[in-house]
């Protein structure tokens, strides 16, 4: 809100005064918000990474097969970009709070393009798993077909899981679009920038999932010898 | 209130950096493991993810000093814990029913009566 | 302080002239308590009406009304309704919004757009929910819980119930993000947690609940969406999947829900028994603390829905020897409420009957919770009338009938106007008559093997049904009764004053009755306890312009 809140006074029987702290301009009430917010995607990402065990304990060789044939390069490449992507939207915040604004809307700008370039890739990916005959409802994951159980599965929760992380992102992008309009109208200022500061948490979130989702996906049967074991049991 | 905070921008410049640099050396880390050493790959990747994950939460999202949002994220992160100790460690890991399930059968479902196996529980 | 044209508005947009457009828009926390309140009941009568048509049907064994689907289809709406849209909100919605913020002093909850938004989102989720009765194959019958792999197989509309239950959750969710924060930042200066009313502490623990339960189950329908029309096969044991998997994620969520529910209608009860018992809560910090444990043993505890499920035997174990735990937490409640009576001079007000009527009636379904804890008992009890009689006495006797308690007490605080007391006793003993032939025999018939949703039975519980039809006739005539007494109330009350009761919380000392829109004149310091009394009569008094005590 851009207009002036001036904190009320409490004053207790020995005339001392309080501050109360109230609803409005409550910095601190908004960035813990948003963290009790975050840990709402912590426990639902938690529980689908629950899921991901549940089977991986079941069919423990069938995941180490599947995991060895994604796409590591790919994969890393997205990490890589991620892990930038990080760093420019932290700056940005730097940035505003030591008053640069020009600087944070460049960062905004570069990590919206980082953001972007993440989803193609990730397109790449996801296409070429199609052309190799595996999708959602298609080819091997259809439930006629003899791949192993453990594979199903692990290709099923691997698309839903990064699926919705892809949907993080572009849930990202647009919050960062929409703050960039906030800056230029003068809403998020070098002064009052919770806005910004919560985005950033959000961004920061997105990356952490995917800190987790990389290696149990791409890397735990990264050094795996196909056909070394048969697949199920 | 509490926004007016002035940051010291160099210096906070300098631990994104250093924060950026640790973080791709553990990236790096996370590409070479599988091919040292192969048994204990899964515990390995965890352990470094948590350790990524540790780097993110105190510098990039500055939950450094911060006593109780801290105290808050430790909470939310034991319930998840507890949640796949009790799940794995608890229940699954025990899965009584490896042999007759046809979840674990292994086998090829097309041909199999599927409705007569829909839970491992049935006796 | 500055008023601005945002604050005395008190709209999320814009400035509406209209009455209608004020309330629809408001973000006046105790507005959005009333209409939450007015949708919440509406809808009750709904299910309400679904469980009397269920009892009609089992009068008498053999078809009657309706057939076998048709019941299937009218105890998942009933479900439905009952858990996702009256009671899991419940209390929280209604009473957290209108009364909490005033118990401890603030002006109103930290995010007051955000509960309004929170409103709307509620709203929008019933109206999903209820479309899901025209769907092509009508409604869903797979009851609430949607256990898969049934709701990945049937034909009936399931896809609207899932997304509208993620919507609820969502709803739930921010609500549960707000109280907490507002609790964390909004207490008036000197409000120390233990100095707290301990409803607010009921709303914290609940709050918890509702932050760190709830997207598990969220996303558990989002992955129950995907299994159908995806087929990701993680439920489907066509590829693989284990349905068990299902449950568990479905209870790790809807298990600490019993709690979420339950934790404020205790709150509910420990602001009822000192204040009408005139004495300060015999142990406040050890109820204070028992809400804290009750919300965090209740997350370990969802495994004893499974014990037939093809559970590990070991899980089995640990889970039952778990499920005890949350049992001592509730015993110390009840044993500080009753030690809080002992020697009181008890005013036998409508909302002390109440809490008075729940003591029993909740004792009765806590206790047979713990008989089905027993893995042995549970598997010869599991699914039949017995645990729906547990239930309904935990819920229904346990969180509604203090949703009720509290619907009295703070009648007066949120209308200014107070109800005929005579007739509302009435409609206590009818209710709490009509409850107890309801559910009690269902008791017996589930002992002796009545499963649950079955439409038929064999004659020889003929009888157990036919007691609970006639309770069912009674309960349902004094909830209409009750609800008359409190709509006349409303209507042509006498003014009841600001603090009819004689109450020692902040939310009584405003300067009139119905709270004028910014809450307190001025914010008060709190160094006093909340139940202080000395001599039947409460200790701090204020002065109502400044704020300033004046005992």
């Amino acid at each position: 809100m851009s207009h002036e809140y001036i904190p009320e006074i409490a004053t207790d029987r020995d005339g001392n005064e309080y501050e109360v702290q109230g609803w409005q301009d409550d910095f601190y009430g908004g960035k813990l918000g948003f963290w009790l917010f975050m840990f709402t995607e912590v426990m639902m990402f938690g529980a689908m990474f629950l899921a991901l065990t549940y089977y991986k304990t079941l069919h423990p060789e069938d995941f180490l097969a599947a995991s060895h044939h994604l796409n590591r390069l790919l994969g890393g490449t997205n990490t890589v970009i991620l892990l930038i992507s990080a760093l420019t939207m932290g700056l940005g915040l730097l940035k505003m709070r030591a008053g640069d604004v020009k600087g944070a809307k460049l960062m905004i700008w570069a990590t919206i393009i980082l953001a972007a370039l993440f989803l193609s890739i990730k397109g790449v990916e996801w296409r070429e798993e199609y052309e190799g005959g595996i999708f959602l409802n298609y080819g091997k994951l259809l439930p006629g077909s003899d791949f192993p159980f453990g594979e199903k599965i692990f290709y099923g929760l691997y698309f839903t899981m990064t699926g919705l992380h892809g949907v993080h992102i572009i849930i990202g992008i647009g919050l960062m679009l929409w703050l960039l309009k906030r800056i230029n109208a003068g809403k998020v200022t070098t002064d009052h920038h919770i806005f910004y500061w919560n985005i950033a948490l959000y961004w920061d979130i997105v990356h952490l999932i995917w800190v987790f989702v990389f290696p149990y996906f791409y890397m735990i049967g990264g050094g795996y010898v196909v056909g070394g074991a048969v697949h199920g049991h | 209130m509490g926004t007016k905070t002035t940051v010291n921008y160099q210096v906070e410049k300098k631990r994104y950096y250093n924060v950026l640099v640790g973080l791709l050396l553990l990236t790096t880390l996370t590409f070479v493991q599988p091919y040292v050493f192969q048994a204990g790959t899964f515990t390995a990747q965890m352990f470094i993810a948590v350790v990524k994950a540790w780097l993110i939460l105190m510098y990039y999202m500055h939950l450094k000093g911060e006593k109780l949002i801290g105290s808050m994220t430790i909470f939310a992160l034991s319930l998840v814990t507890i949640f796949f100790v009790i799940v794995i460690a608890i229940d699954v890991t025990h899965f009584q029913f490896a042999d007759e399930s046809y979840i674990t059968s292994g086998s090829l479902g097309s041909e199999m009566d599927i409705s007569a196996h829909t839970t491992h529980g049935g006796e | 302080m500055s008023k601005t044209y945002f604050d005395e508005t008190h709209c999320a947009i814009g400035h509406p002239k209209s009455t209608f457009m004020q309330w629809m828009l408001t973000i006046d926390h105790k507005r959005i308590g009333l209409m939450y309140a007015a949708v919440m009941f509406t809808f009750f009568f709904v299910a309400v009406s679904m469980g009397f048509l269920m009892r009609l049907e089992l009068f008498a064994p053999g078809q009657q009304f309706i057939d076998g689907h048709t019941f299937n289809q009218t105890f998942t709406l009933h479900g439905v309704i009952m858990i996702f849209i009256f009671i899991v909100p419940g209390i929280p919605a209604i009473f957290g919004n209108s009364v909490m913020p005033l118990m401890i002093g603030a002006k109103d909850v930290s995010f007051p757009r955000l509960n309004w938004a929170n409103f709307w989102l509620y709203v929008a989720g019933c109206i999903v929910a209820l479309s899901s009765l025209w769907g092509p194959n009508g409604f869903a019958d797979t009851g609430w819980t949607f256990y898969a792999p049934y709701s990945l197989t049937t034909n009936t509309t399931v896809l609207p119930l899932l997304i509208a239950a993620f919507m609820l959750g969502m709803s739930s969710i921010l609500t549960g993000l707000n109280f907490i924060v507002t609790i964390h930042r909004l207490r008036a200066p000197g409000m120390t947690f233990f100095k707290m009313p301990l409803f607010v502490w009921g709303i914290y623990a609940t709050g918890w609940i509702q932050l760190l339960a709830t997207p598990v189950v969220g996303i558990t329908l989002i992955l129950a969406i995907m299994e159908k029309y995806f087929g990701i096969g993680i439920f489907d044991p066509a590829k693989g999947g284990d349905p068990v998997l299902f449950e568990h994620l479905f209870w790790i969520y809807s298990h600490p829900a019993v709690y979420l529910m339950i934790l404020p209608a205790f709150g509910v009860m420990s602001e009822i028994i000192p204040t009408f018992s005139r004495k300060e809560i015999f142990g406040y910090r050890t109820v204070a603390l028992s809400s804290a444990s009750i919300a965090g043993i209740g997350y370990l505890v969802w495994g004893h829905h499974l014990f037939t499920s093809g559970m590990a035997d070991i899980a089995k174990t640990v889970f039952s020897f778990l499920t005890f735990f949350v049992a001592i937490p509730t015993g110390i409640k009840f044993y500080d409420w009753v030690a809080t009576m002992y020697g009181a001079k008890i005013v036998l007000s409508t909302p002390m009957l109440w809490a008075l009527g729940t003591m029993i009636t909740f004792v009765i379904g806590g206790l047979t919770g713990v008989t089905i804890t027993m893995i042995g008992v549970d598997i010869h009890l599991q699914d039949t009338y017995y645990t729906v009689a547990h239930f309904h006495y935990a819920m229904l006797g346990g969180v509604v009938f203090l949703m009720f308690a509290g619907m009295h007490y703070w009648f007066p605080l949120l209308t200014g106007k107070m109800y005929n007391e005579k007739h509302a006793k009435i409609a206590f003993y009818l209710n709490f008559v009509g409850f107890n032939m309801l559910w009690f025999p269902m008791f017996i018939a589930g002992y002796l093997g009545m499963p649950r949703r079955y439409f038929d039975y064999l004659p020889e519980f003929q009888i157990y049904h036919q007691i609970s039809f006639f309770g069912a006739v009674i309960f349902i005539t004094g909830l209409i009764y009750m609800f008359v007494v409190l709509y006349k109330g409303w209507r042509h009350g006498e003014p009841s004053g600001t603090n009819p009761w004689h109450a020692t919380t902040l939310e009584w000392h405003l300067q009139s009755s119905p709270p004028p829109l910014e809450n307190h004149t001025k914010v008060p310091y709190v160094d006093f306890n909340p139940y202080e009394y000395k001599h039947g009569e409460p200790v701090v008094k204020f002065d109502y312009d400044t704020m300033k005590r004046i005992d």
